[in-house]
């Protein structure tokens, strides 16, 4: 298709491979250039079958608008074409093989940017297929990139099979909420219905790849929804009740308990907007207990670089050491892990790992499972040391795995050591970071949503759950209330008196911090379902009724307050690097427990109430699943 | 609605207050006896119980308990006749009969007046999302 005329030249010159010298003459447009390329595009036509109208890449495919601009306007081939056997990908990717070009760009995804060796080029000449290896199937947490990338409807998406088409749906940029990634997409919908999800181009988040949870939980957003208020009756039922009682009877029940026996609980897939409200409305009921599942006993909220990733997902490309702490980023946040795949394979970095044994997608030294191979690292006894000490820019990642634990702070604070031994923090360059789990983590901390889980649930009377599944409600007294607020019938649904029913994250305009502090919006696509209101609507209702009325009615005022307590969370698509240093920190006199560090995502595809509830999710956990 | 017509026949006007009231209780006993087959008529059965429907229908002649002149008690006996017939001669339908007497005039305006003096927030909130 790049072929242009170079004057002198007696063949047309491939544009791409061919490197402009000086005093070339050459011509793009000229009648040789056009027969040239009109031949190529006949080659590449020849094994193509003709079923467009049958192929879910029509009206999105590369080889169809090429051949509209380049190709003839008949065929002279009158063979029989090609035809290929399909392979079986696995449940994510649909494979018409005979439909392949052989541009091999899937097979470059696969060994470059996803970093796994799956796909291959098998056979010769005519005979020339991409496959995976005998039966094998394609098992990486980006293999849906594939789709978007396959210029042809040779790989195709599995669930998105014949049902739209591209030109009948309606785009909506928008982010994604299932890691504290906050990936760029678009999400497809015809009328009420998410058809799809693809990514959006974003250079310093996920640049043009998604993981494959974010591109099929989809499916979730359609199952085990709430749509309507329910109350749980004395025979243990839900009966489906109006807004209006439904609000009048957890107003009566808060009145009625004492202040210091309320606690909310924010989810992990809460806005800021939400939880903004929800802090407000229970410190105005007279406690303090309000705080974000995942965010572990006594998150260090105090300094923003404390619980960021400071060194920012684009800026790990230049660092040339990196040393994980209880983190493993292919299952905690892909894009994280696809970044850092990235930089070792570019400029062979070196990687040390502390933690469980996981599966990395690029070598890495296995340095130990527990804070003690840590602490050795900060007296400088571990061979790894060396290494840390030729570093340029040298990164630590700690993860998800230290959030729970009961000595985080001595074992942040032995991480701050290492960081200090190392140079890791200069003026010039702040290798310390810290990898968050969920989409709402950055924001609550902003926010200030600190209390302690443990202490809080156990003395609770009245428990208000917005959207939080995954709390611990083991020590939960037998007669707490118990209000759920949320999209899905999930967890905590099975404990709760109330339900309230609110909108997804594809339904309302929320704001979420990702984990290197870059605020973005979410743009609703598809209307609420059934009954169901936003978040923050459900919280100011409840103030009024209960008598504290919050003051604000409407986003554009719940976001004025949040600029009060935290501005960078109004100041939308930018990252807001922390100021002060870790330095400020009274010492720890905490003791580091040698308890090893313990995984904290079991299975990639089903972290949270969306991803649980899809189906596509489900099979992806029974087949791809490494056990 | 002739054939109702005919069937009502227009009795003397009551003599006396004592007659008057006389007759208003033979009217209530006739629709009170009339209320099984109106509940079967009109499939009344999940949405009222006879007592309720007594209910509406005494509270309906209590509306009129001030009115002191026989001429109008017989006029407005006659309106409720009229009705009774219309209702037992299935010459209305089932939501006419759930309006009017199960879900009552106020019916469908209760909830708004449960919410006066909360803002025009909470209103907003609890007629749809947007």
């Amino acid at each position: 298709m790049c072929l242009v005329e170079v004057e002198k030249s007696p063949k047309p010159v491939a544009s791409c491979a061919m490197p402009a010298l000086p005093g070339m003459k050459i011509k793009t447009n000229t009648p040789i250039a056009k027969k040239a390329r009109e031949g190529v595009m006949e080659f590449l036509l020849m094994n193509h079958p003709l079923d467009c109208p049958i192929c879910d890449q029509g009206g999105e495919c590369d080889l169809q608008d090429q051949s509209m601009a380049f190709g003839a306007d008949r065929g002279r081939f009158t063979d029989m074409k090609r035809s290929v056997v399909d392979k079986n990908l696995g449940p994510l990717v649909k494979t018409v093989m005979t439909r392949c070009i052989q541009c091999t760009r899937c097979v470059r995804f696969a060994s470059e940017v996803a970093g796994v060796q799956d796909l291959g080029m098998l056979g010769r000449g005519s005979g020339e297929e991409i496959g995976t290896y005998v039966g094998k199937l394609m098992t990486s947490e980006l293999s849906g990139n594939v789709i978007d990338i396959c210029p042809v409807g040779a790989l195709t998406s599995k669930p998105f099979a014949f049902k739209a088409r591209n030109w009948e749906m309606k785009g909506t940029e928008t982010i994604d909420v299932t890691d504290a990634v906050g990936s760029n997409i678009r999400v497809d919908s015809r009328g009420p219905e998410v058809m799809r999800i693809v990514p959006r181009l974003n250079e310093d988040i996920n640049e043009e790849w998604i993981s494959d949870k974010t591109r099929f939980c989809y499916d979730g957003l359609k199952r085990q929804r709430l749509n309507d208020p329910m109350i749980r009756g004395p025979d243990g039922r839900f009966k489906a009740v109006t807004w209006r009682d439904a609000i009048a009877v957890v107003a009566e029940v808060l009145n009625q308990v004492k202040p210091e026996e309320i606690t909310g609980v924010a989810g992990k897939l809460s806005d800021a907007e939400s939880m903004m409200a929800l802090k407000d409305f229970i410190n105005k009921m007279g406690s303090d207990k309000v705080l974000c599942e995942g965010n572990g006993p006594n998150p260090p909220a105090d300094i923003r670089s404390n619980y960021l990733m400071n060194t920012s997902i684009a800026g790990l490309e230049k660092a040339d050491v990196f040393l994980l702490v209880g983190t493993q980023p292919r299952v905690e946040a892909a894009m994280v892990n696809a970044r850092i795949q990235k930089t070792v394979r570019a400029t062979q970095a070196k990687v040390g790992y502390i933690g469980p044994p996981a599966d990395f997608n690029y070598d890495t030294w296995h340095l130990g499972t527990g804070p003690d191979t840590l602490v050795e690292i900060a007296e400088g006894r571990h061979p790894f040391c060396s290494i840390l000490k030729s570093a340029k820019n040298p990164v630590i990642i700690a993860g998800a795995g230290l959030f729970e634990r009961e000595d985080q702070g001595a074992v942040f604070s032995t991480i701050e050591t290492v960081a200090k031994k190392f140079n890791v923090t200069r003026p010039d360059w702040n290798g310390l970071n810290v990898l968050l789990l969920h989409a709402a983590q950055a924001a609550a901390l902003d926010l200030g949503l600190v209390a302690n889980p443990t202490e809080s649930v156990k003395s609770a009377k009245f428990l208000y759950l917005m959207g939080a599944d995954d709390v611990n409600l083991d020590n939960l007294p037998a007669d707490a209330f118990v209000v759920y607020q949320g999209h899905h019938g999930d967890k905590a649904v099975y404990r709760a008196n109330v339900i309230l029913p609110s909108s997804a994250f594809s339904e309302k305009e929320g704001t979420y911090e990702n984990t290197e502090g870059c605020t973005q919006w979410t743009i609703p696509a598809v209307p609420t379902v059934g009954d169901a209101r936003d978040d923050w609507k459900i919280v100011r209702a409840l103030s009024e009724v209960a008598g504290a009325p919050l003051p604000y009615d409407s986003v554009a005022a719940v976001r004025s307050r949040i600029s009060m307590v935290a501005p960078n969370l109004v100041r939308v698509d930018e990252r807001e690097p922390s100021v002060i240093s870790a330095e400020v920190k009274p010492p720890v006199k905490q003791q580091v427990s040698p308890a090893p560090f313990k995984a904290a995502v079991e299975n990639f595809y089903m972290t949270d109430a969306i991803t649980r509830a899809s189906k596509i999710m489900a099979q992806c956990s029974a087949t791809l699943l490494k056990k | 609605m002739a054939f109702t017509m005919r069937a009502v026949k227009v009795p003397p006007n009551s003599a006396s207050m004592a007659e008057a009231r006389h007759r208003v209780f033979d009217f209530f006993r006739d629709a009170c006896r009339a209320i099984p087959s109106i509940m079967e008529i009109y499939n009344l059965d999940d949405v009222v119980t006879p007592a309720q429907l007594r209910a509406s229908i005494s509270q309906q002649i209590r509306k009129n308990q001030g009115v002191s002149d026989p001429k109008v008690i017989d006029m407005l006996l006659f309106n409720g006749m009229e009705e009774l017939n219309n209702i037992t001669e299935h010459a209305k339908q089932r939501h006419h009969i759930i309006g009017q007497y199960v879900v009552g005039h106020k019916g469908l305006v209760q909830d708004l007046e449960k919410d006066q003096g909360s803002s025009e927030f909470l209103k907003k909130f609890y007629t749809s999302n947007y």
